[in-house]
C-alpha cells in the first residue's frame, strides 16, 4: 500500500516529517518497506498483514496515525446532492449467494461526461502506482485507496433489464474480464494443489449476473467483465459497492490464480459498513469530474449485516500476559483512537490506576479479525509502545536436556573432523532417475505432488544420492580432492506414512594424502574407506565387515557393515564401497568414488550400550615383546580374520594383538601364492617373558596355519 | 712436533733447578709464573679441535707433557730447602692447566654448537606436515552456538518431523485452511497414495514442534528446535527451498512479554555482542499475539546506516536496523489445541531463521553457497 503523505494530511494533521511517520508507523505495526521522494511528495511503501484490510486505504492509515500522534482523525461523511428520482425505481438487486456476497448496495447516476481525469486525480494515481484511464474509472480507484474499500462502475444502459442478480458459478460457465482474458470455470479438469479436499470451486466463486442473472459480468469481488464495462460513450453509470465473504475469495483467487486490488481487500474481510460510505463518496466525485445526476437513495441488499461485539479487556489479564502496567489514560486514549470506544465497567471506576480496572469496548466494523481480550492488549501495547515494557531474563525452573543424541553425535563428528572429513548440508529435493540410481530394492521414495521441477521432485530415499551430487559438484569445478560427511535423513513412505531415518552418509574421491615437501601423494582407496569406518567403529565397540553392499557399489569392493548385538545376532548398519563403474560413467564421474550410508540410530545406540560397559584395563607391568613371521599361503581364499581367528581360538593367553604387516604376491613367490607378515604381540601380565617361552609359542601358533592352509614360514 | 721443534735452550722444563741457577723460592714463583703465561697465551689461540688436542698432549699429556717434566726434572730433584714451595707451586700450577683445558673444551662445544644452529636452521616459511582435517558446516556452526546460548538459560533442545501434517503444521498454530498467510508459506506437498487419510506436506516451519511439544509435555516448557524448513520458493541469492530455523517456545504460569523481550535480547547479545541494540516492532502471526518482528541495530555500519567508507551501508540499505525474527506471545488459540488452560499459562515463541543470520554475521550474499558443498567454501569455516 503506497500511503501519499499529501494525502494522509487531509484525515489527520500530522506534522512529523515523512521519515519522523514511517519509523513510528513501523513501531507500532505498520511494517514500512520504503520511503520515495517523487514528485507528488513523499510516498511511503507501507507493507500492511493481512490481518488490517483496513490500512489498505489512505483513511484507515491516518486512523493509526491518529491513535500514534494523538490527534483526531477527520470524518469522511460526503453529501452528494440528489435528484427527484430515486435509485430504487432505476435499478433492482437480487442477491441469490448471501454466503458469498453479504452486501450489494447500488448507485446510479445519469448524464455523466466520461473525459481524463484532472491533473490531481492522476496525480494521485500516479504516486500510488495505478495508471489512469477516465474519470469514472479512476474515480473508483481513489476511493479505494482512499477509504480501502473496492468498488465497480459499470454502463448503466448496457446492463440488462437493469438488474443485478449475486449468484454461485457455474460449471463451465465463462466471462471474459476487464484484464481481456477469456475465463472458463472447468475446475474438474484442473490440477488441484493442495490435495486435502475435494473442493468444489466453481460454485463458491461469487458471480456478478445482470438480467435474468444467465449472463455473468463480472466475477465478485475479483475483477468486472467487459460486457458491461465503462466505455467513452458511456451515459449512466451503476455503482457497484459490494461485501464479498472473505475465505470465498481467497479460495477463488487461488484457483483462478487471479489477483487484484479489490481480491486483495475483499480477501482479508474488508469493513461490511464502508460499502454504503465509500458508495456515496463516489458519487460524489463523479458529480465533481463527470457531471450528471444521481438519483436519490440507495439500492442497499444488507443480508451479512453483523451486530456489534462486545470485548472486555482487564488490567489484571494486561499485566498477566505483558508484565508491566499501562496508565489509564493511556489505555483510553489507544483504544478510543483506534474505535474501540473504551468504557470502565469496574466497581472502582473513580480509582486511576486500580488493578481491578476492567473495560469494556466495542468491535468497530473495521477491525473484524479484533475479537478477544488478547487482540485488545496487542492494542494497547503496540500504540502504547512496545519499548516500554522492561525487558527481564526470566529464571529457569528446570534443568535443561540436549538431544537423546548430543554425546553420541558429538563424538561421531569429532572422529570425522578429526579423520579429515568436510561437513555438508544438502537439500534432500532431488530429481527422480538420480534417487533411482541409489534407491535399494523395495523401498518407496517420498514424490512431491507439487515439484518445482522434475530436478527436485522426490526426497532423497537415501543420503547417497545428493552425496554424489557434492562430489559431482567439486569434480566439475576443479575440487578433486574431497572428503565429506552428511548428518542428515533419508526419507520414505511406508503405505500412507512417512519415515524419515537418521543417517550418516560419507563419500570421498582423489587423494587421501596430497604431495608436499615431506610426503608423496597418495590416491584415497578402499582401505582408506574402512580405516576411517573402523575409527569410528571404535566408538561402538567395533563393526563387522561383509562382502556385497548395495547394486550401485562395485562388487569387488562392497560392504554390509552390521554391528555385533550379542554373541550370535548382528543388526544391520549400512553399506560402504567404492561406486559402481556403471553409475560413476553414467554420472560423467571420472575417478574413482567411494561411499558409505550408516544408520545413525544404531550407531548412536550402540555408542551408548557400549559406553555403559567400558572398563578400565590394568596397563601391563612387563614388556612386551613383537614377533614377525612372514608367511606363504596359497590362494585359496584365506582371509586375514581367518587367519587371526585360527591363532586367537588357541587360547594362548600371552597372545596380546595380531597385525598384518605387509602384504605381497608376486615376484620370488611361487605363482598362486602370496605373502602375508603378520606381528604377534606377546604380553604376559605374570612376568617378563622368557626366550624359551617366546620360542615355545612362537611354534605352537604356526601349527594352526600350516594344518589348515598349508602356511610356510618365508625364508628371510 | 711442536715439542721437538723447540730447542732445549728455549724449553726450561728439560732442565733442572739446579741446572737453571735456580735457588730461591721467589725465582722458583717466576720460573712458575712465566710457565703460566706462556700456557695462557697458547689456550687463547685455540680455534679448532686439533689444536685443542695439541695443546693438552703438550701440557698435560701423560708421557711427555709439560706438567711431566716439571714434576720429573723440576720437583723430584730439588733440593729439600726448595722442594716444599716447588711442590705448591706445581698442585697450583696443575690447577691452573687443567681448568685451562676444561675452558678451551667448552668454548670449542660451544662454537660448534653456534655453526651447526646457523647451519641447520629451519626455514619457518616452510610449511609443517600439513594433516588435513574437515570442519563442521557454518550453518552447524550456527545451530551449536545458538543450542549453546538458550541452553544455558535453560531451554532444552527437541527435534521433529520435516514432513508433517497440516493439522501440526497450519491448523493447530491457528492457521485454518485458506488463511491469508498459507500465501506466504508456499508448501510442498506429499504425492500419496490414493485414499490417504491425512495428506503429508514438508513443514514450512519448525513451528509444529510446538504442538508437538506441548502435547506431550504439560508447563513449564522451555524447548528450542532446531531444523530444516521447506517453502515452495524459486531459488535466487536470497531464497532457497529449504532453509533452516531454530523454534523456541517457553509456556509457564508467569511468562510475560518482558520475559520475552529480556530472552530474545540476551540471546542476541550473546550472539551478536554486547553492543548490539534490539528494538520490536509489532507485527501479525497467527499463532502469536502480541507478535513483533525483532530488530538488531545493524552490526555492520554500527547502527549508523553509513558504510565505514562512506555511503549507505550495504548490509541495513541505510535502515541502521537489520530485520532478524518474528516472534510473539503465544496466541491463547493455541493452547486449546494442546489442552493447556490460556487462563493459567502464558508464554512466547519465536523462529530464528539460521541460513539469513549465518549470511548477516560472516557477509554471504548468496544462500546457494551453503547447500553446493564446495570444498573451498568448507575449508573457510574451520
Amino acid at each position: 500500500m503506497k500511503v501519499v503523505y499529501n494525502w494522509l494530511k487531509e484525515f489527520v494533521a500530522v506534522s512529523a516529517t515523512p521519515q519522523e511517520l514511517a519509523s513510528r508507523l513501523a513501531l507500532s505495526g505498520t511494517n514500512i518497506g520504503g520511503i520515495e521522494n517523487g514528485p507528488h511528495g513523499a510516498v511511503i511503501d507501507a507493507e500492511v498483514s493481512s490481518n488490517r484490510p483496513d490500512c489498505l486505504g489512505h483513511y484507515g492509515i491516518a486512523r493509526e496515525v491518529g491513535a500514534i500522534y494523538k490527534l483526531p482523525l477527520k470524518h469522511v461523511s460526503p453529501k452528494p446532492p440528489e435528484s427527484a428520482a430515486r435509485a430504487v425505481d432505476a435499478v433492482r438487486v437480487e442477491i441469490q449467494a448471501p454466503e458469498l456476497c453479504g452486501r450489494f448496495t447500488a448507485r446510479v447516476i445519469r448524464g455523466v461526461k466520461i473525459q481524463p481525469s484532472p491533473k490531481w486525480l492522476k496525480d494521485r494515481l500516479e504516486a500510488s502506482g495505478v495508471a489512469s484511464i477516465s474519470n469514472i474509472v479512476d474515480v473508483s480507484n481513489y476511493v479505494m485507496l482512499e477509504l480501502g474499500h473496492a468498488l465497480h462502475a459499470f454502463d448503466y444502459d448496457k446492463v440488462r433489464d437493469h438488474k443485478i442478480v449475486v449468484r454461485n458459478a457455474k460449471p463451465g460457465e465463462k466471462i471474459r474480464t476487464l484484464d481481456g482474458v477469456e475465463r472458463q470455470f472447468a475446475p474438474h479438469k484442473e490440477r488441484q494443489l493442495a490435495p486435502d479436499k475435494d473442493r468444489q470451486l466453481d460454485s463458491s466463486i461469487c458471480m456478478i449476473c445482470d438480467g435474468d442473472g444467465s449472463r455473468a459480468v463480472g466475477i465478485g469481488g475479483i475483477m468486472g467483465g467487459t460486457e458491461t464495462e465503462i466505455s467513452f460513450s458511456t451515459k449512466n453509470v451503476l455503482i457497484e459497492c459490494a461485501w464479498f465473504e472473505p475465505i470465498a475469495i481467497r479460495r477463488a483467487t487461488r484457483f483462478l490464480k487471479l489477483h487484484t486490488e479489490a481480491s486483495t481487500r475483499f480477501g482479508r474481510d474488508a469493513d461490511p459498513e464502508m460499502a454504503e460510505l465509500a458508495s456515496r463518496r463516489c458519487a460524489e466525485l463523479i458529480l465533481q469530474l463527470a457531471g450528471g445526476e444521481l438519483l436519490s437513495g440507495v439500492v442497499d441488499i444488507f443480508p451479512g449485516k453483523r451486530a456489534p461485539k462486545k470485548i472486555r479487556v482487564t488490567r489484571a489479564e494486561i499485566l498477566r500476559v505483558m508484565g508491566a502496567d499501562v496508565p489509564d489514560k493511556e489505555i483510553e486514549a489507544g483504544l478510543g483512537a483506534l474505535g474501540f470506544a473504551p468504557v470502565r465497567i469496574d466497581q472502582n471506576r473513580g480509582a486511576a490506576g486500580s488493578l481491578l480496572a476492567a473495560w469494556e469496548c466495542t468491535q468497530p466494523s473495521w477491525r473484524a479479525e479484533v475479537e478477544r481480550e488478547i487482540d485488545l492488549i496487542e492494542e494497547i501495547a503496540r500504540i502504547y509502545g512496545l519499548d516500554k515494557f522492561p525487558p527481564r531474563l526470566p529464571a529457569a525452573r528446570q534443568g535443561a536436556a540436549r538431544l537423546p543424541q548430543f554425546e553420541s553425535e558429538t563424538r561421531l563428528r569429532e572422529r570425522l573432523i578429526g579423520l579429515g572429513y568436510l561437513e555438508i548440508l544438502t537439500i534432500p529435493h532431488v530429481a527422480e532417475e538420480r534417487d533411482a540410481l541409489f534407491r535399494p530394492e523395495g523401498v518407496v521414495p517420498a514424490r512431491l505432488s507439487n515439484p518445482l521441477s522434475e530436478e527436485a521432485s522426490v526426497l532423497r530415499s537415501t543420503g547417497i544420492v545428493t552425496m554424489a551430487a557434492a562430489l559431482e559438484w567439486n569434480l566439475n569445478h576443479g575440487q578433486r580432492n574431497a572428503r565429506l560427511f552428511e548428518i542428515g535423513r533419508h526419507y520414505r513412505l511406508q503405505g500412507f506414512e512417512s519415515v524419515e531415518a537418521r543417517v550418516l552418509t560419507i563419500g570421498a574421491t582423489g587423494e587421501a594424502r596430497e604431495k608436499g615437501l615431506y610426503d608423496s601423494a597418495r590416491e584415497y582407496s578402499f582401505a582408506d574407506l574402512k580405516g576411517d569406518l573402523d575409527a569410528i567403529g571404535e566408538l561402538t565397540g567395533g563393526f563387522n565387515w561383509k562382502h556385497d553392499g548395495a547394486h550401485w557399489l562395485s562388487p569387488a569392493r562392497a560392504a554390509h557393515l552390521s554391528i555385533p548385538e550379542n554373541s550370535r545376532d548382528a543388526l544391520a548398519l549400512g553399506v560402504a564401497g567404492q561406486l559402481s563403474k556403471r553409475i560413476a560413467d553414467k554420472l560423467k564421474l571420472r575417478q574413482e568414488i567411494f561411499l558409505a550410508e550408516l544408520d545413525l540410530d544404531l550407531l548412536y545406540s550402540s555408542y551408548y550400550r557400549v559406553k555403559q560397559t567400558r572398563r578400565y584395563k590394568p596397563l601391563p607391568r612387563f614388556p612386551a615383546v613383537e614377533r614377525d613371521f612372514s608367511l606363504v599361503f596359497k590362494d585359496s581364499g584365506v582371509t586375514f580374520r581367518q587367519i587371526a581367528g585360527a591363532i586367537y581360538h588357541l587360547n594362548i593367553p600371552e597372545i596380546e594383538s595380531i597385525q598384518a604387516m605387509d602384504l605381497y604376491r608376486g615376484k620370488n613367490l611361487p605363482p598362486g601364492t602370496f605373502s602375508l607378515m603378520i606381528r604377534v604381540t606377546l604380553q604376559s601380565r605374570e612376568g617378563t617373558l622368557t626366550e624359551s617361552r617366546i620360542a615355545e609359542i612362537s611354534a605352537k601358533l604356526l601349527e594352526p596355519l600350516k594344518y589348515t592352509w598349508g602356511a610356510e614360514l618365508r625364508a628371510s | 712436533m711442536y715439542l721437538t721443534a723447540m730447542s732445549s735452550a728455549e724449553n726450561p722444563t728439560e732442565k733442572t733447578l739446579a741446572e737453571l741457577r735456580v735457588r730461591t723460592p721467589e725465582s722458583v714463583t717466576s720460573l712458575f709464573a712465566e710457565l703460566r703465561e706462556k700456557a695462557n697465551k697458547e689456550q687463547r689461540r685455540i680455534e679448532k679441535a686439533e689444536q685443542f688436542e695439541q695443546f693438552r698432549v703438550k701440557w698435560v699429556g701423560r708421557k711427555s707433557g709439560i706438567l711431566t717434566q716439571v714434576t720429573d726434572n723440576w720437583l723430584k730433584p730439588a733440593d729439600a730447602g726448595l722442594k716444599r714451595i716447588v711442590g705448591q707451586a706445581l698442585n697450583e700450577f696443575r690447577n691452573h692447566l687443567q681448568s685451562l683445558v676444561e675452558q678451551a673444551r667448552q668454548d670449542l662445544d660451544a662454537r660448534a654448537t653456534q655453526v651447526a644452529d646457523t647451519r641447520e636452521r629451519v626455514d619457518l616459511s616452510l610449511p609443517g606436515v600439513i594433516r588435513p582435517i574437515g570442519s563442521h558446516h557454518l550453518i552447524r556452526q550456527v545451530f551449536q552456538e545458538i543450542e549453546d546460548i538458550f541452553f544455558s538459560i535453560g531451554f532444552s533442545v527437541v527435534e521433529g518431523p520435516e514432513i508433517e501434517t497440516p493439522y501440526y503444521n497450519f491448523e493447530a498454530l491457528n492457521i485454518p485452511e485458506f488463511h491469508p498467510v498459507r500465501d506466504d508459506m508456499d508448501t510442498f506437498y506429499i504425492d500419496l497414495p490414493k485414499g490417504a487419510p491425512v495428506p503429508l506436506l514438508l513443514r514450512t516451519h519448525t513451528s509444529p514442534m510446538q504442538i508437538r511439544t506441548m502435547e506431550k509435555q504439560k508447563p513449564p516448557v522451555r524447548v528450542i528446535v532446531p531444523g530444516k524448513v521447506y517453502r515452495r520458493d524459486n531459488p535466487d541469492a536470497t531464497h532457497s527451498f529449504m532453509f533452516h530455523q531454530v523454534e523456541g517456545l517457553a509456556v509457564d504460569t508467569d511468562i510475560t512479554f518482558c520475559d520475552f523481550t529480556g530472552t530474545i535480547e540476551y540471546f542476541v547479545k550473546q550472539f551478536f555482542g554486547p553492543s548490539v541494540k534490539t528494538r520490536f516492532r509489532p507485527s501479525y502471526f497467527p499463532f502469536t499475539e502480541p507478535s513483533v518482528e525483532f530488530d538488531a541495530s545493524c552490526s555492520f555500519c554500527g547502527g549508523t546506516g553509513t558504510a565505514a567508507a562512506g555511503g549507505t551501508c550495504s548490509k541495513c540499505k541505510g535502515a541502521a536496523w537489520i530485520e532478524l525474527f518474528g516472534a510473539g506471545m503465544v496466541d491463547p488459540a493455541v493452547y486449546g489445541f494442546v489442552n493447556y488452560d490460556a487462563k493459567k499459562v502464558s508464554g512466547f515463541a519465536f523462529g530464528i531463521g539460521i541460513d539469513r543470520l549465518a549470511m548477516l554475521k560472516y557477509g554471504i550474499d548468496d544462500i546457494q553457497v551453503f547447500f553446493q558443498n564446495d570444498v573451498r567454501f568448507l575449508r573457510q569455516f574451520p
